[in-house]
């Protein structure tokens, strides 16, 4: 690697990946047409069986979309998609447990989603075998609704637009919670990685190549070797800078209001206990969930023994239990990617509760969830000599 | 009015802690009658739901005892106890709760005074500190 390149990664990436960047020129002044050439064309010849990247369908879907038909991909997918419904890493922790020999599928993932995908291979519920994982830049995104308001019918022609206004986008900061306090616009675990942030996408794309799988992708391409323009670095580190000091801000509110039992209580007030927040949770993996389980079913005796001690029980019970829990379970994994607040059907704030209790908790484990395959996830791995004040 | 005792639920762990309240019970040793003992395998085996329950269901404390790190029955239990502590401990900060009415310490099936002394202080400390706001909470 050399020291420009070294210096291009960010201090978490440094280190811990093979990157060789090239540019990928961009025909006729739309980047989103160019990709998805590139991508009907690995169809075409084999290279990958099929594509999974976001869609926009003439019926207002837009969606994760597996394609394995060039022509499908032409009409109807949408490169760098900013509309965020679900986390695409719970969709491919769906197809990717039992890889199939000879299959070999390329996924768009945007950075939260790359790293949610490297959080569930550590906990082994998505084997890399059949993947090939195709991070992309990320500015943020909308909920899926706000965006046909945003855009209109014509998701491609917006894109180009989001694409080249980067700036004028940003400023208007419509997009969902979580990503208003993202801190990482770039992917930091991929075979191939396509950017545009800080560039000008209709002239040339940045991608970067991580793994030999990556760099099979790219044979037989026009493609020359372009260092990271230096632009490009810059645009990333201003809204990192500026994303961190939203985060803080966003924290500083929430402390305001949710801080001790009684306001955590009111922080969750309005929970219906729906469990949807867990279900759309990209590292939420469990197949059988405790919550959903026999283990909190109970007796009438039970119910009214509590009531009684309480003198009154809201029904049902343990919407604190369920949340607290849940935070002990996945918060040294959480990616901050804010589905879950999405999903609420009650509007609770819980991309920025989140992004602080899983900061927090990452941090004393000196981990960040999804920065790469090798670091163990910390609550499988311990060192003797760590953590000696806590029990004695 | 009546002082208040502070309810403690405790989680023994079988090869050591819960030998060592056996112990300090056999020797005759005097400790407040305050915690609920519940023998599990080993202190790795406390997901954090089961003290996560007990606070919100009206527990003051909830007690951990684990054998001393090294000595785990199952090798490495308790340094993943120690780490779950770590994470339990941040999240409790992190939403503003009192990490203190949670306690783990390492108690082996010789310390049957050093279990005695640990109800009691924390005993003491939860009296302190009064009845967890979590017990006239029923929205919770
Ligand atoms: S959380 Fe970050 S990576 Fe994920 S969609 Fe938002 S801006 Fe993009
Ligand atoms: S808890 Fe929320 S923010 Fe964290 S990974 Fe799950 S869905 Fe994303
Ligand atoms: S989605 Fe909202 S209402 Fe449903 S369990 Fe989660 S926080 Fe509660």
């Amino acid at each position: 690697m050399s020291t420009e390149e070294q210096k291009s990664r960010s201090a978490e990436e440094e280190g811990r990946m093979i990157i060789r960047p090239y540019k990928l020129k961009v025909e006729g002044g739309n980047p989103v047409e160019t990709v998805k050439a590139v991508c009907a064309r690995w169809l075409k010849e084999g290279v990958l069986n099929a594509v999974m990247m976001p869609a926009f369908s003439r019926n207002g879907v837009a969606a994760p979309v597996l394609f394995s038909d060039p022509e499908a991909i032409r009409d109807s997918g949408v490169p760098f998609l900013p509309a965020m419904g679900v986390n695409t890493a719970s969709v491919v922790d769906e197809i990717a447990f039992n890889p199939a020999p000879g299959v070999k599928v390329g996924v768009f993932l945007r950075p939260c989603e790359a790293r949610a995908v490297v959080e569930l291979v550590k906990l082994q519920q998505v084997v890399l075998d059949g993947l090939v994982l195709i991070g992309v830049d990320c500015p943020g995104t909308y909920r899926a609704l706000d965006f046909f308001e945003v855009a209109g019918s014509d998701a491609t022609s917006f894109v180009n637009r989001f694409l080249q206004e980067q700036d004028r986008y940003l400023a208007e900061n419509r997009f969902r919670t979580a990503c208003t306090m993202c801190e990482f616009p770039t992917p930091l675990v991929f075979d191939l990685h396509i950017g545009f942030l800080g560039m000008n996408p209709s002239e040339a794309l940045w991608v970067a190549v991580g793994s030999e799988k990556g760099a099979e992708l790219l044979k037989g391409l026009n493609i020359e070797v372009m260092q990271e323009p230096e632009s490009r670095q810059k645009f990333i580190e201003e809204l990192r800078t500026k994303r961190q000091m939203r985060a803080e801000e966003q924290i500083k509110e929430l402390d305001k209001k949710a801080l001790g039992p009684e306001n955590l209580v009111r922080y969750f007030a309005a929970c219906l206990n729906c469990h949807n927040c867990m279900k759309v949770c990209p590292v939420c993996y469990c197949r059988e969930c405790f919550f959903e389980s026999e283990a909190l079913e109970r007796d009438l005796d039970e119910v009214v023994r509590i009531s009684r001690h309480k003198g009154q029980t809201r029904m049902p019970q343990g919407t604190l239990l369920f949340h607290i829990t849940r935070m002990n379970h996945m918060m040294t994994s959480c990616v901050q990617c804010g589905i879950c607040e999405d999903s609420c059907p009650v509007k609770i704030g819980l991309s920025v509760l989140f992004k602080k209790v899983s900061r927090n908790a990452q941090k004393e484990f000196d981990y960040l969830s999804g920065r790469s395959l090798d670091e163990p996830l910390p609550l499988v791995t311990f060192r003797e000599d760590e953590f000696r004040t806590i029990g004695e | 009015m009546s002082e208040f005792e502070p309810r403690i639920v405790g989680f023994l762990c079988n090869w050591c802690t819960y030998a060592g309240a056996d112990l300090a019970g056999t020797s005759r040793i005097q400790y407040p009658p305050n915690m609920k003992p519940i023998r599990v395998m080993c202190s790795a085996a406390v997901d954090s739901v089961y003290i996560v329950r007990a606070l919100m269901e009206g527990a003051d404390g909830v007690f951990i005892g684990g054998c001393h790190p090294g000595d785990c029955h199952y090798v490495s239990g308790n340094y993943k106890t120690r780490r779950r502590m770590v994470l339990f401990n941040s999240i409790m900060r992190s939403l503003g709760l009192d990490q203190e009415r949670v306690l783990l310490r390492w108690i082996s099936a010789a310390e049957g005074k050093k279990f005695a002394d640990t109800i009691t202080e924390f005993t003491e400390k939860l009296r302190k500190k009064g009845p967890s706001p979590f017990k006239t909470l029923w929205e919770v």
